[in-house]
């Protein structure tokens, strides 16, 4: 898939999405996430597997539900199911900042160039941008501001408290 | 269905537009009583060149308004459309106006 | 006043040149419009009834005299000549080309100012008290906090799509010039048991079709806490605020509908998370952000003059303006002057280019160089010698600025309505300047007293009806025009949504029963010490209602 970007770089994307743990003989090999109703059901059958894990979160689902198991994660998906909808941005600073998640945060649903910027400084690292952007000057999205306030993912104090940058 | 024409606003300017349709070619005017009036089924090629026009990034939102035919031309019927064609109902605040004021 | 560092000039440099993109972007067709007024609308650029709007963002309310002369200049370059100043600190332009805004930018960010926030569902231009610094019943100056508040909310990553817009205000003294209470969120800076000052904060107040008051979830916060907890606040709203409707969507519904209580527990529990994080703010902090805020120095002045007091006894019109329009500094031998942006002859709150121009020169010759704008539309001149106060009353005369009416019937708030706003569903500068126009009769309006008529035109209540004394709000009743009044209301510490009174008014009986409602308060007053709002409260509706409809 050529409309993901990882760690600010056009990538191919490595996982699949899945679900259906009903019928339990089926698990796909290969990295794949799950929602997460399924991963509560199913946790051990899924952790038996070969292959990483990765759960999807509704935007209205608690992230602390998951805190216990980050560490056995290597993907959260987060939705954006509308671009005004900014839910997720919630959720994707309390799992880097709270939880400390190591993992992949992965953006989904309406992913634009315009809020790029913002889901990064939110802890989100993996964007499937919608269907009809342009990855590459969508790249460009993440480095239009170089200005700071305040703390999020990626600085731990407000502008005041941080070491004035040379310009 | 009462007589309308297609109102938008232009994307670069802002200012308020209405629809002319000349054999078959579109054109916005500032001016209501330019617009192109139409029943029923005139009003399907209004607003197809309207939302092409739109597709154009030519205008913002277009939609259809009533209007009526007068001696003085066309007439939007609601209050709104009739602002929206003439300009705010008040005088806008003006240097020269002040200026002149006070000389007198 | 605070003065940019290099990197908030770079942060300004670079909206603009990404506005510039969106624009460009916009215009070729790579942005749809629906996508694109997210975007512009976080730049406080709408498109209304006639044109495109710009809101630009008048900090906490302070201007210098080199940003007016840039308001001007922007008002006589790219717009016809003249701005709106809003009821939240802001300025509005009502013609701007959208292919012009990016250079408008340009030349706001030159002298520190720009559009950022000013609209769309994010946090807003924090608001204050116009009085900060001056004001005698201060507890403490407000707008260093609102400075905090002002780079902790700009480019707000996680908050940049709320619900709903998000509007705070901040006020540090007893009497509220802020509006506190009306506001998503309210701070009121007040002095504790021990002397130390921190913060009353009021959550959920707002106008619109559903007015609240605020609650005050807490009685007090230590200072050191201001935004870790604003942080709280906002990270529950973002969470759990409704979505599915746009009406429902602010902050006061949340706090309704999950009960004070619980809301005030769900911040809690958030705030006990992340109190300690980085946005703790230290001793250090307060002294870095104060001294942008210090007091001028002042001269050692008395506070009695003689030639401004043989002007009070000899000239009754100077006497009339300094009694309405100016008001104690805590300096001796300084004023504080109300510039009336209330006439009959400019809709409420409206300055033409020259008229900026001429503010900011009377504020370098008279003020210190700075401007204030209020919460009701009007313009301060906050550190004016008493000794000047003749001259300046002359220069302000000549150029329209000195009608003696602050706080009185015709300084009346009036949201700019049909006559250029896309939701408004009637007129309201018209029936704003009938009003003037009706009650131009400085001894009528000073026996009224003080009394607040606010006027919208339309439900969104951008002309904050709800808390006027008399407050009339414009609907449009199968085609025509028609204005409902309510009595009552009050934005200030006393704050209060006002009652609906009855059947609404056509256009042109809408100033006939305003008269009625102020003859009957006249006729009912204890004595004149009794104001409007003391009237209805003892006598309640009845006797208003009986003349009006009886």
């Amino acid at each position: 898939m050529d409309n993901y970007i990882k760690d600010r770089k056009i990538e191919a994307d490595e996982w699949m999405p899945f679900t259906g743990l009903e019928d339990g003989s089926s698990l796909p090999s290969g990295d794949i996430y799950v929602p997460l109703e399924e991963w509560m059901q199913a946790r051990e059958m899924l952790l038996a597997r070969n292959g990483r894990l990765g759960v999807a979160l509704r935007n209205t689902d608690d992230p602390g539900i998951i805190k216990d198991d980050l560490e056995r994660l290597d993907l959260i998906v987060l939705e954006f199911p509308k671009m005004a909808d900014g839910r997720a941005f919630s959720q994707a600073r309390i799992l880097r900042e709270r939880y400390g998640f190591q993992g992949e945060i992965r953006a989904t649903g309406d992913v634009l160039h315009d809020q790029l910027f913002y889901m990064q400084r939110c802890g989100i690292n993996g964007y499937e941008l919608r269907a009809d952007q342009n990855p590459a000057n969508s790249l460009k999205a993440f480095d239009e501001m170089t200005v700071t306030y305040q703390p999020a993912a990626d600085e731990e104090f407000p502008i005041w408290r941080r070491e004035p940058k040379s310009i | 269905m009462a007589l309308q024409v297609y109102t938008a606003s232009l994307l670069k300017e802002g200012l308020v537009a209405y629809l002319c349709l000349e054999n078959g070619r579109p054109s916005w005017t500032f001016d209501i009583s330019q617009a192109t009036a139409g029943h029923d089924e005139e009003l399907d090629a209004l607003k197809l060149a309207a939302e092409r026009s739109e597709q154009d990034n030519i205008v913002v939102a277009p939609y259809a308004i009533e209007v009526l035919e007068t001696d003085s031309g066309i007439m939007a019927t609601t209050k709104r459309e009739q602002i929206r064609a003439s300009g705010p109902t008040i005088t806008l605040p003006q240097d020269k106006i002040r200026e002149s004021r006070r000389a007198a | 006043m605070y003065q940019y560092s290099e990197q908030d000039h770079q942060l300004l440099l670079e909206r603009v040149a990404q506005f510039r993109g969106q624009v460009e972007r916009r215009v070729k067709g790579e942005l749809s419009e629906e996508e694109f007024k997210h975007q512009r609308l976080r730049n406080g650029l709408y498109l209304q009834l006639h044109a495109y709007m710009l809101r630009v963002a008048i900090p906490y309310g302070l201007l210098s005299s080199d940003q007016m002369r840039t308001l001007a200049h922007i008002a006589r370059k790219y717009d016809k000549g003249y701005g709106h100043f809003s009821t939240r600190q802001n300025i509005q332009y009502n013609w701007p080309k959208l292919e012009d805004v990016p250079d408008i930018l340009d030349d706001l960010a030159k002298v520190e100012m720009h559009a950022i926030q000013t609209s769309g569902n994010c946090i807003r231009n924090t608001t204050s008290d116009p009085l900060a610094g001056v004001a005698r019943d201060e507890i403490e100056d407000p707008r260093p906090y609102c400075e905090l508040i002002r780079q902790w909310s700009t480019f707000h990553p996680e908050f940049n799509f709320l619900p709903r817009k998000f509007k705070i205000a901040v006020s540090g003294a007893t009497q509220d010039r802020a509006a506190v209470a009306v506001h998503d969120i309210g701070l009121r800076l007040v002095r504790n048991d021990t002397g130390e000052t921190g913060f009353e904060v009021h959550v959920g107040g707002g106008l619109g079709r559903t007015p609240m008051i605020g609650k005050v979830i807490r009685p007090f916060l230590p200072k050191q806490h201001m935004l870790t907890y604003l942080e709280a606040i906002l990270r529950v709203y973002n969470m759990l605020g409704r979505r599915d409707n746009i009406y429902k969507a602010r902050i006061k519904i949340l706090v309704h509908e999950t009960g004070e209580d619980n809301f005030r527990e769900m911040v809690e529990a958030e705030w006990e998370k992340i109190k300690k994080g980085g946005l703790h703010l230290r001793d250090e902090d307060f002294e870095w952000i104060k001294k942008f805020f210090l007091d001028p120095e002042y001269e050692e002045l008395s506070d009695r003059d003689g030639e401004f007091e043989n002007l009070l006894l000899t000239n009754a019109e100077f006497a009339r303006w300094v009694d309405k329009n100016i008001e104690l500094h805590k300096q001796p031998g300084y004023r504080i002057v109300y510039l009336s942006l209330k006439t009959a002859h400019q809709p409420p709150g409206d300055v033409t280019a020259d008229q900026m121009d001429a503010i900011a020169d009377l504020a370098d010759k008279y003020s210190l160089g700075q401007i204030r704008s209020t919460h009701r539309q009007n313009l301060v001149l906050s550190d004016v010698r008493l000794k000047d106060l003749p001259a300046l009353w002359g220069e302000l005369k000549a150029l329209d600025l000195a009608t003696p009416n602050y706080n009185h019937v015709t300084d009346i708030i009036s949201c700019p309505g049909l006559d250029y706003c896309a939701l408004a569903t009637a007129r309201s500068i018209p029936i704003s300047q009938a009003i003037t126009q009706r009650f131009d009769d400085y001894d009528f309006v000073n026996d009224l007293g003080d009394v607040s008529i606010n006027i919208s035109g339309c439900i969104n209540a951008c002309g904050h009806h709800h808390v006027a004394n008399i407050g009339i709000l414009g609907v449009n009743k199968k085609g025509v025009e028609v204005y409902q009044m309510t009595l009552g209301g009050s934005a200030r510490e006393d704050a209060a949504i006002g009652k609906i009174i009855g059947p609404a008014f056509e256009a042109d009986e809408i100033v006939d029963a305003v008269s009625d409602v102020l003859s009957v308060y006249l006729e009912n007053r204890e004595d004149p010490e009794e104001t409007f709002l003391m009237t209805y409260r003892r006598l309640g509706d009845a006797p208003f209602k009986e003349r009006l409809y009886g």
